[in-house]
C-alpha cells in the first residue's frame, strides 16, 4: 500500500543544488528592492511634508511678532470729553505724541507721512483704553501701538535697504524717519497677540483670526451637533436593525458614494436649499456647519458601522442569552464598546470639515467682516476661508499672515488627529 | 383528546421539562434539523452528542429561541416548556431567555466588572428589589457557580481579567442569576484546559440538583461522565435517545454504534 507511486517520498531538498541557491538569491533581491521602494516612498512623503512645514514656518514666523512703538500721549480733557469719550479727538492726541519726536518738521505733508508710520488702528486702541479707564483723562500715559505694515516689514528686514530707492516701498526719507524713532528707543517687536485677539482688518498689522476662529468653532459645533447623533442613529439602524434587502443595499451604496462626492457639490446644494429655499442667512457659521454636516455624515456613518461591526458577536450572544432585548443589546453593550471607534471616526470627520474651504466659499463665508460673530447666525469667516481671503490680499503683510494662519489651522488639525490616535490606542480592546 | 391526556400523563410521570415535536430548522433553503422530537427531563443532565456539523448547537438554540436572532434561520414544529408552547404569540423570547439560560462555547463575559456581569440579567428583568437584594443574588449565583471564593474580594475587577475556566464559571453564574429552570450549555468546556474542564463538569453535576441541564459536547467521555441521558444526532437526525449508560454500552442503532466506536468522526 505505502509503496504506490503516489505516497512514496520524492527525494529531499538538496541544499547544495545551485538552482536552489540561485532561486534564493533572486528572492532576496526582490525583497531588497521591495524594501528599498517602500523606504523611498516613505522618504519622499516625509520630505514633502518637511518642505511644506518648513516653507510655512519660514514665511509665517514673522507674523507671530509685530513691530510696535511706545509713545507718550497726553490725554487732554479739552480733546476728550469725559461725558463723550467716543467722540474724543484721539487721532490728534496720537499725532501730537508722534510728532513730538520730530520737533523740526513743520510741513503738513511731511507731518502726515510721519503719522502714517503708526497703524491707523492706534487711535482706536487709545480710545478703547480710555473707555476702559476714564480716570486716565488729563493724565500722561505711555501706550504701545502697532506700526503700519511697510514699517513693520522694514523693522523685520523684509524691506531691503540696499535696493535702489525707486524699487523700494519705503523711500530714503521714510527710512530715515523710522530710524529716528528707532534711535529714540521706542520701537519694539513683541508677540503679535492681535493675530488671535483681533478680527479681520484691511490693514495687515491689525488683522487677526478671532473672527475666523469663532466662526470655525460655531460651524464645527453645529456640524458635530447635527452629524454626530444623526450619523450614529443612521449607522445603528442600518447595522443593527435594518433588514438586509435591496433597499438597504441601495442605501448603503449611496452612503458610501456620498463620502466621495466633491465638497463643492455640497456647497452648491447648501446654497440652493438652505439659503435659496429656507432663506437662512448667507455667510453664517450655522449654515456653514449644516453644510459641513452633510459632508461629515457619511464619514461618521461609515466609521460607526465599522466600529459596531468590530464588536464581537459573542458579546451580542451573551447579552441576548440572558434575555436582553435587541435595543438593550445595542445600547448597553455594543454601542459603549464601539464608542472609541465612533469618536475616532467623528474626530477625523470633524478635522476634515475644519479644513474644508469650497462649500464655505459658496455660502459666502469669505466675506470681509471686521468683528467676530456673536452668535452662529452672524456673518463670519472660517479658518480656511480666512486663509483664502488673506492669500488673495495685495498687501505684503498678508503674505506672512497667510502662512501663520495656515500654521494655526494645521495646529488644530494635528491636535484633533492626535486626539483620535490617542483615543484609538487608549481604548483599543483585545477580546 | 385521549392522545393529549396520555402525553400529559407521560410528562408528569417522567417529570418532563421540555418536549419538542417534529422540529425542523432551516438555514435559508438548507435543512439543518429534520423532524426531531424529544422529551427532556427535569433535574437531569441531557447530553447531545454527534459529529461536528450534525446540528447539535442548532437544535439546542431552539430551546431559548436564539435561532430567532439569526436572520436566515427558520424553525418549525412545536417546543413546549412545562407544557407551554414557547412559540406562542404572547410569549416574549426575552422572558423565555430569563427562564432558559445559556452558556456558550467560548467564555464570553461582558467587558464589565464581575459583579455587573452577574447582576446584568437580574437588573434588566427587574428581579432585585434593592441594592442589598441584588448583592444577595450576585453572591448566590457566584456561590452556585463555585466562583465566590475566588472572586469575592475582586467583584469590581473586569470579568475579562479572569482565567478561561473562571470566565466560563462567571458565564454560568451570569446565566443562573436570573433563576432559570433550564440551563443550555454548548460545549462549555471545549475551550478550557483539563483542570478547568474537570471543575466545570463537577459544577454541572451539582447544578442538576436544581436545574434541567442540556449540554452539547463533542467529547463522548464528557457525555458519559456528566449526563444521565444522551441524544445522538447525525446529519440533522435524532438517531438515538436514551439513558447514557445504555447508549454507550448497548446502542440500539447502527449509526450510534459506529459513532461510539469511532467509525463516524
Ligand atoms: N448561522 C448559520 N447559517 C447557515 N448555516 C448554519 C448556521 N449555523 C449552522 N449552520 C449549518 O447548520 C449545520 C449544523 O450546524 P451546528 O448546529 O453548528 O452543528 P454542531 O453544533 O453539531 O457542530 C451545519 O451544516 C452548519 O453549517
Ligand atoms: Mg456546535
Amino acid at each position: 500500500m505505502s509503496d504506490t507511486p503516489h505516497t512514496a517520498p520524492r527525494g529531499r531538498i538538496d541544499w547544495a543544488d545551485p538552482a536552489l541557491s540561485e532561486r534564493l538569491r533572486l528572492r532576496k533581491r526582490r525583497q531588497f528592492w521591495l524594501k528599498a521602494l517602500g523606504l523611498g516612498a516613505v522618504g519622499v512623503a516625509a520630505l514633502m511634508l518637511f518642505v511644506l512645514i518648513a516653507s510655512l514656518v519660514v514665511t509665517g514666523y514673522q507674523a507671530f511678532r509685530q513691530t510696535h512703538a511706545t509713545i507718550e500721549v497726553n490725554i487732554d480733557p479739552f480733546q476728550v470729553d469725559p461725558a463723550n469719550i467716543r467722540g474724543g479727538n484721539f487721532d490728534d492726541i496720537i499725532e501730537t505724541a508722534i510728532l513730538a519726536y520730530f520737533p523740526d518738521v513743520e510741513a503738513p505733508g511731511e507731518q502726515r507721512e510721519i503719522v502714517r508710520i503708526l497703524s491707523d488702528g492706534a487711535e482706536f486702541q487709545l480710545r478703547d483704553r480710555v473707555l476702559d479707564n476714564p480716570e486716565l483723562i488729563g493724565e500722561r500715559v505711555s501706550i504701545t501701538v502697532p506700526l503700519s505694515d511697510p514699517y513693520d516689514l522694514l523693522n523685520k528686514g523684509l524691506i531691503d535697504r540696499t535696493t535702489p530707492e525707486e524699487n523700494r516701498r519705503l523711500k530714503d526719507d521714510q527710512i530715515a524717519r523710522f530710524d529716528t524713532l528707532a534711535e529714540a528707543g521706542i520701537i519694539s517687536q513683541p508677540l503679535n497677540t492681535a493675530l488671535i485677539t483681533n478680527a479681520d482688518s484691511r490693514f495687515p498689522e491689525l488683522a487677526g483670526l478671532k473672527g475666523a476662529l469663532v466662526g470655525s468653532f460655531y460651524a464645527l459645533a453645529t456640524c458635530f451637533l447635527l452629524a454626530f447623533p444623526v450619523g450614529i442613529g443612521a449607522a445603528i439602524y442600518l447595522e443593527e436593525f435594518a433588514p438586509k434587502n435591496r433597499l438597504s443595499d441601495l442605501i448603503e451604496i449611496n452612503i458610501n458614494n456620498l463620502a466621495a462626492v466633491p465638497s463643492v457639490v455640497f456647497g452648491l446644494l447648501a446654497l440652493a436649499v438652505f439659503i435659496g429655499w429656507f432663506g437662512l442667512p448667507r455667510s453664517a457659521p450655522f449654515v456653514g456647519g449644516m453644510t459641513l454636516a452633510l459632508m461629515t455624515l457619511p464619514t461618521i456613518i461609515i466609521a460607526t458601522r465599522a466600529a459596531l461591526k468590530a464588536v464581537p458577536g459573542s458579546i451580542r450572544e451573551a447579552a441576548l442569552g440572558v434575555g436582553a432585548s435587541r435595543q438593550q443589546v445595542v445600547f448597553q453593550h455594543v454601542l459603549p464598546l464601539a464608542m472609541p471607534g465612533i469618536l475616532t471616526g467623528t474626530i477625523i470627520g470633524l478635522a476634515q470639515a475644519l479644513g474644508e474651504t469650497a462649500p464655505l466659499l459658496l455660502i459666502g463665508m469669505n466675506a470681509f467682516i471686521t468683528s467676530a460673530p456673536e452668535t452662529p447666525f452672524d456673518s463670519a469667516t472660517a479658518l480656511p476661508t480666512q486663509i483664502f481671503i488673506w492669500a488673495d490680499s495685495p498687501e505684503r503683510g498678508f503674505v506672512s499672515r497667510t502662512s501663520a494662519a495656515i500654521l494655526v489651522l494645521l495646529t488644530f488639525l494635528v491636535t484633533m488627529n492626535a486626539l483620535a490616535i490617542f483615543l484609538r490606542s487608549r481604548f483599543e480592546r483585545r477580546w | 383528546m385521549n392522545d393529549m391526556r396520555m402525553t400529559e400523563r407521560a410528562r408528569l410521570m417522567q417529570d418532563i421539562k421540555i418536549s419538542a415535536r417534529d422540529v425542523n430548522v432551516y438555514y435559508g433553503a438548507t435543512r439543518a434539523i429534520n423532524d426531531v422530537s424529544i422529551d427532556i427531563r427535569d433535574k437531569t443532565v441531557t447530553a447531545f452528542i454527534g459529529p461536528s456539523g450534525c446540528g447539535k448547537s442548532t437544535f439546542l438554540r431552539c430551546f431559548n429561541r436564539m435561532n430567532d436572532t439569526i436572520e436566515s434561520a427558520r424553525v418549525t414544529g412545536t417546543i413546549e416548556l412545562d407544557g407551554r408552547d414557547i412559540h406562542a404569540p404572547d410569549l416574549d423570547p426575552v422572558q423565555l431567555r430569563a427562564r432558559v439560560g445559556m452558556v456558550f462555547q467560548k467564555p464570553n463575559p461582558f467587558p464589565k466588572s464581575i459583579y455587573d456581569n452577574v447582576a446584568y440579567g437580574p437588573k434588566i428583568h427587574g428581579l432585585a428589589a434593592s441594592k442589598a437584594d441584588l448583592d444577595d443574588i450576585v453572591e448566590r449565583a457566584l456561590r452556585r457557580a463555585a466562583l465566590w471564593d475566588e472572586s469575592k474580594d475582586r467583584l469590581t475587577a473586569s470579568g475579562t481579567s479572569l482565567s478561561g475556566g473562571q470566565q466560563q464559571r462567571l458565564c454560568i453564574a451570569r446565566a443562573i442569576a436570573t433563576e432559570p429552570e433550564v440551563l443550555l450549555m454548548d460545549e462549555p468546556a471545549s475551550a478550557l484546559d483539563p483542570i478547568a474542564t474537570a471543575q466545570i463538569e463537577e459544577l454541572i453535576d451539582e447544578l442538576k440538583e436544581n436545574y434541567c441541564v442540556v449540554i452539547v459536547t463533542h467529547s463522548m467521555q464528557q457525555a458519559a461522565r456528566v449526563s444521565q441521558r444522551t441524544a445522538f444526532f447525525h446529519l440533522g437526525d435524532l438517531v438515538e435517545y436514551g439513558d447514557t449508560g445504555q447508549i454507550f454500552t448497548n446502542p440500539k442503532n447502527e449509526r450510534t454504534e459506529s459513532y461510539i466506536t469511532g467509525r463516524i468522526g
